[in-house]
């Protein structure tokens, strides 16, 4: 199988600080500490190293990176290693920048820096190995990268971070674990009686701070939202019953309640028999009217807005909820009413 | 009480007779098959002693039952297009390819039954197909009947030492109405009395059916009670690691906060009665049926029972970090049973039994990369099988 490694100026052997602008370059088989790497590779050939000079890159980003992915196009390595950067914050950008764009394109790709180099949240969907701040790191780096290089080439399915030695990217990726979920709950269950609590999810749900209450209700402007999928009967913008791609708003042309004939419910996550029958049930313009009238609320919004709330992925109704928010403010709104089912 | 399950070889296996309206497929193990609409699976069941493998009264889980390896019943249905107030999700078994490693199906010779829906609504097409399948269940494994097994577990829970914990599980059935509702000795979860204590034995033998077609990935087929993980794992360990207390079946998707909150404090209460120290809560489907499962969590927590709870996340991939539906604080102990929002590669099937098109009107011979929850019970929240999320 085989490898590309790549390297800055410096390791590639071309110059220090004044060969910066070096632009990007192939070289055959392994140089510099390419040559500690391919000791720890198994089955792996180190190709070819492509070198770049640390400030090209920064100052050249796209052309650095278009040339860079070319010559690896040509190359068709099993995987890319870039680095170690160690500390350095140019070389860590750019190999991470640069492997995250192979992996991208397939790649399978590893990058080494200190945890804290800037460069490592840049890594993407790419493998990032950590190392010492310095140089000095180097024959301990070497090994580690080694490893995870030789088995992104192999193709084998990695295991979790701390297992085989590359920094958390954060992801949430299923894997099939050794033992039934069945077995692993038995031993959860029994770890947290002996005093040990652990968890597969940590539960960390957005929660939001209520804002301090409206002062006075009788002179707020208060909008009525729903995810109850209640629109106008015969749903004319099409709203889905599951996984709704968008939310409406609808004018309630100062109607006085959600009559049966004009609105219904196409939420398909419940039974919307009832619902349908009065649709104030799922949106309670009509009593919402009756406290307005009295003077306890000082004025509906007269816009609806609605969406449906069934199966939706969280990043997706949280956009959702975001526009809708963004707008009520821009209209003045204090309160809502959120009815949801 | 004891009960006995007799183990048979599927060279016993019986093809079934022609059934009107239901179209009759063996794939044999492996085969690079696809089957879309599933809407349950079944291990083939008979009793020797002429009772219901799946009754409807009496109880199960005593005497002898005869199962047959390696064979899997699938019953798929297309409903007609009318108007009712739940609908069906797509639900997928992949018998070869990528998708073959989230069912425990693609070992199997699995008798696919494609049933053509008659006259009546959906309520009575969706009656007459469980039935049918359940009776197919039977009948395939009446070869059993005249042969010896080459295996008998015996499933009794004997004394144990009292300094062992004592551990139940808590299963979480649905009930949120038609094609939506599993079934307790054949009536509606909602119906049957729950929360309540069952023999763990019940739960293995047939007690529980599915007619729940919701997400696919977060269903617990027929089948998952049957072969169930859980209840098993409890009754290996019992006397060893801990004591197995009981099982205690609960409904999920309760409609109002107030049922929920009883159904969760009633959940406790049996628990309690069981003498349960810990429990392990399961959960079935997705949505509200998570704050039913965290409700119960807190309200085990709370009457002094740790948990730990079983459930599928719905991460968006791009996300980094775990989403739930809903979170306690008091679930501090949970198994991930899979990200239902995964994507699994494309697969090109040779042959697709069930329905050529997908409930979306996809060709579900290049239906491109399906998400995880399309998968039949792939993340099932009974921890039946081995799939988990974890953050990398």
């Amino acid at each position: 199988m085989k490898a590309v490694h790549y390297l800055n100026q410096f390791f590639a052997g071309l110059g220090g600080e004044e060969q910066a602008e070096t632009q990007p370059t192939r070289l055959d088989g392994a140089v510099g500490p390419g040559r500690g790497l391919q000791a720890e590779l198994v089955d792996v050939e180190i190709v070819a190293t492509l070198a770049c000079g640390d400030d090209y890159f920064a100052e050249h980003e796209e052309e650095a990176l278009a040339a860079l992915l070319e010559l690896l196009a040509e190359l068709r390595p099993d995987v890319l290693v870039a680095g170690p950067a160690f500390g350095s914050g140019r070389y860590g950008y750019a190999c991470a920048r640069l492997a995250a764009a192979a992996a991208e394109r397939g790649i399978p790709s590893v990058a080494a820096m200190h945890e804290d180099n800037p460069g490592v949240g840049e890594a993407g969907a790419a493998y990032v190995v950590p190392t010492a701040v310095n140089v000095a790191g180097m024959r301990d780096a070497l090994p580690r990268l080694g490893a995870l290089a030789s088995a992104l080439a192999s193709r084998r399915e990695l295991g979790a971070a701390d297992e085989e030695g590359y920094l958390v990217r954060g992801f949430r990726r299923n894997y099939v674990a050794e033992k039934t979920g069945a077995a692993r709950a038995v031993e959860l269950l029994l770890a947290k009686l002996a005093g040990e609590t652990r968890t597969e999810v940590a539960g960390d749900m957005d929660r939001v701070e209520p804002p301090p209450a409206v002062a006075d209700l009788s002179s707020a402007l208060v909008a009525l939202v729903t995810e109850a999928g209640c629109v106008p009967q015969g749903n004319p913008d099409h709203l889905q019953s599951v996984r709704a791609q968008g939310w409406f708003r609808y004018d309630l042309g100062g109607a006085d309640t959600l009559a049966s004939g004009r609105y219904e419910s196409v939420h398909g996550g419940f039974d919307v028999t009832l619902a349908n029958e009065d649709p104030n049930r799922l949106v309670p313009l009509d009593t919402v009217r009756g406290l307005e009238r009295a003077g306890r609320v000082g004025r509906v919004h007269e816009a609806l807005y609605t969406t449906t709330g069934n199966g939706t992925p969280v990043v997706v109704a949280t956009k959702f909820g975001q526009e809708i928010a963004g707008e009520l403010r821009d209209a003045g709104v204090q309160a809502v009413l959120l009815s949801g089912t | 009480m004891a009960w006995e399950l007799a183990t048979f070889s599927a060279d016993l296996f019986r093809e079934p007779e022609a059934i009107e309206g239901v179209e009759v497929e063996l794939v044999t193990p492996g085969s690079p098959v696809r089957v879309t609409h599933v809407l349950d699976a079944v291990e083939p069941r008979i009793r020797p002693d002429g009772r219901a493998a799946f009754p409807s009264e009496g109880q199960a889980g005593e005497g002898r039952t005869n199962r047959l390896d390696g064979v899997v019943i699938l019953s798929c249905l297309d409903f007609p297009g009318e108007e009712r107030p739940l609908h069906e999700q797509e639900s997928i078994v992949d018998l070869g390819g990528p998708g073959a490693a989230l069912t425990p199906f693609a070992d199997m010779t699995a008798v696919v039954l494609t049933f053509s829906p008659g006259a009546g609504g959906h309520v009575e097409i969706d009656a007459h197909a469980r039935e049918t399948t359940l009776s197919v269940a039977e009948e395939v494994a009446r070869g059993t009947l005249d042969a010896e097994p080459h295996e008998v577990e015996r499933f009794e829970l004997g004394v144990a030492d009292e300094s062992l914990p004592a551990i139940a599980a808590l299963i979480q059935i649905s009930d949120l109405g038609p094609l939506y509702i599993q079934y307790v000795y054949g009536t509606p979860a909602g119906e049957a009395g729950l929360p309540r204590a069952v023999d763990p034995a019940e739960i293995l033998d047939g007690a529980v059916t599915c007619g729940e077609y919701h997400w696919a990935a977060m269903r617990n087929p027929t089948w998952f009670f049957q072969r169930n993980e859980l209840i098993r794992t409890l009754y290996r360990q019992h006397g060893k690691t801990l004591r197995f207390a009981g099982a205690v079946l609960m409904r999920g998707y309760e409609q109002s906060a107030a049922d929920k909150q009883r159904a969760a404090d009633g959940a406790a209460d049996v628990a309690r009665d069981l003498g349960a120290q810990g429990v392990v809560i399961t959960t079935d489907a997705g949505g509200n049926s998570h704050t039913d499962v965290m409700l119960t969590c807190r309200a085990c927590e709370q009457a002094g029972i740790r948990t730990t709870v079983v459930l599928a996340e719905e991460t968006d991939p791009q996300s980094t970090r775990p989403i739930l539906t809903d979170w306690v604080r008091e679930a501090d102990s949970i198994v991930s049973t899979g990200n239902v929002e995964e994507l699994v590669e494309a697969w090109s099937p040779e042959r697709v039994l069930g329905g050529d098109l997908l409930l979306d009107g996809t060709p579900a011979r290049e239906a491109g990369p399906i998400p995880v929850r399309n998968y039949l019970g792939a993340a099932n929240q009974m921890g039946q099988l081995a799939l988990s999320a974890r953050t990398e």
